[in-house]
C-alpha cells in the first residue's frame, strides 16, 4: 500500500499548478491511472480527501480515468488488449508483445476558481 | 477554469532512475532488480549466486522493512552489501537506491543486485535504474501467480521458479505455470536453491548480462 506517498505527490503537483495559476480554490483534479499502475483509485481518493484539508484543494472532486492495458505486437504491429489467459497477439500469435498503455499515473488537469478574475482574463482563460 | 497539467506523479523517481541508469551504463554495470513474494527465495538465490560468482564481481543492495538479517546472510559471502530499511514501505524507490550507492563502490563491480521488498504488487511502479528485472516465485506459492499478478510478470525480463525440489510434495501444476510464463512471453529458469538444481542456467543468464 503505497497510495499515501503517491497521493502526497499528486497533491503537491496540484497545489503547485494551482498556485502558478493564481487560483483561490481547486474544484476538480483529473487523473489518468493505468490498470497496471498498482494504484487503487478509491484509496487515492480517500487519502486525497484527508491530505487536502486546509489547502487550496480541500473538498476538490477527484476524477480517475482508468487506462486499460494495451499491447503492441513487435512482430506484426497489431495493437490489442491482452487477456490474462492469452497475452499472445490475436492476429499472428506472437508473444513478443510490448505494453503500450496501462502503467500511466499522471495528473491530467485541474479545475480551479480564480480569486482575481482579471488575471484569468489577461491569460486568456474564462 | 480548467488547467491542463499532464504531469507524471512519479516524475521525480523516474528522473532519478534515468540518471542512475545512464551512470550504470557508463561503468558497464549490469543492475538486476530482484522482486518476488516474501519467502520465495530472493535472498537464497543471491547467496547461491555469490557462492558461484567466481571472478564476477557482485555487489548487493538489500531492501528490507526493518531488519538486517538478509544483509548479514549476504555479508557472510564476502560481497559488498548495503542494507536499506524502508521502515514499512512496500517497495524500494530510486532515491533509496541512490542513497545506498554512497556506501558501495560500484565502479569495482560487474553486477549490482538489488533485492526489492517482498511484494508482487508495489515494486512494479518504481524504476530503480535497473538493467533487468527478475521475478522469483516458488513452488509453495502456487501455479496461479502469473494470472493473479500479470503486471509484475509483464515488467520482468526473466522469471525464476525456485524450490523445484518440492514438486513431488506440493500440488503445483508445472505445465500450467510454464504455459502462463510462455503466454506472457518471458523466459523461465527453474531452480532449487536447496539442491542447487538449475542454478547453472541462472548463472549463465547472469554472466551473459543480456536482458
Ligand atoms: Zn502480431
Amino acid at each position: 500500500m503505497h497510495e499515501l506517498g503517491i497521493t502526497q505527490n499528486v497533491l503537491s503537483i496540484v497545489l503547485k499548478e494551482a498556485t502558478k495559476a493564481g487560483a483561490s480554490r481547486v474544484t476538480k483534479v483529473s487523473l489518468k491511472v493505468g490498470e497496471w499502475s498498482t494504484v487503487e483509485p478509491d484509496c487515492l481518493k480517500f487519502y486525497f480527501g484527508i491530505l487536502a484539508k486546509g489547502t487550496l484543494a480541500e473538498g476538490a472532486e477527484v476524477a480517475v480515468e482508468q487506462v486499460p492495458v494495451a499491447y503492441a505486437c513487435e512482430n506484426c504491429g497489431h495493437e490489442y488488449i491482452p487477456l490474462v489467459s492469452a497475452f499472445a497477439c490475436p492476429r499472428c500469435s506472437s508473444n513478443k508483445g510490448k505494453l503500450i498503455t496501462g502503467r500511466e499515473l499522471f495528473v491530467d488537469s485541474i479545475e480551479v476558481e480564480n480569486a482575481d478574475s482579471g488575471s484569468a482574463k489577461s491569460s486568456g482563460c474564462k | 477554469m480548467q488547467i491542463p497539467v499532464v504531469q507524471k506523479v512519479l516524475a521525480a523517481n523516474d528522473l532519478l532512475a534515468g540518471e542512475m541508469r545512464a551512470e550504470f551504463e557508463k561503468f558497464g554495470l549490469f543492475v538486476v532488480n530482484i522482486m518476488g513474494s516474501p519467502g520465495a527465495g530472493k535472498t537464497s538465490l543471491i547467496e547461491q549466486t555469490l557462492s558461484r560468482a567466481g571472478d564476477l564481481k557482485i555487489g548487493v543492495v538489500e531492501g528490507d522493512l526493518a531488519t538486517s538479517l538478509d544483509a548479514e546472510r549476504i555479508a557472510r559471502h564476502g560481497a559488498q552489501v548495503v542494507q536499506i530499511n524502508t521502515g514499512g514501505a512496500c517497495h524500494l524507490d530510486a532515491s533509496m537506491v541512490r542513497k545506498a550507492l554512497d556506501r558501495i563502490d560500484v565502479t569495482s563491480l560487474d553486477v549490482l543486485i538489488i533485492e526489492n521488498v517482498g511484494n508482487l504488487v508495489c515494486p512494479v511502479s518504481f524504476d530503480l535504474g535497473e538493467t533487468a528485472r527478475v521475478v522469483v516465485c516458488s513452488i509453495p506459492e502456487g501455479d496461479d501467480k502469473v494470472l493473479k499478478y500479470p503486471a509484475i510478470f509483464s515488467s520482468a525480463s526473466i522469471v525464476v521458479l525456485n524450490k523445484i525440489d518440492l514438486l513431488p510434495y506440493v500440488p503445483f501444476d508445472l505445465a500450467k505455470f510454464e504455459e502462463s510464463i510462455a503466454n506472457i512471453g518471458r523466459r523461465l529458469i527453474k531452480v532449487s536453491c536447496n539442491t542447487g538444481d538449475g542454478l547453472d542456467n541462472w548463472m549463465e543468464w547472469l554472466r551473459a548480462r543480456q536482458v
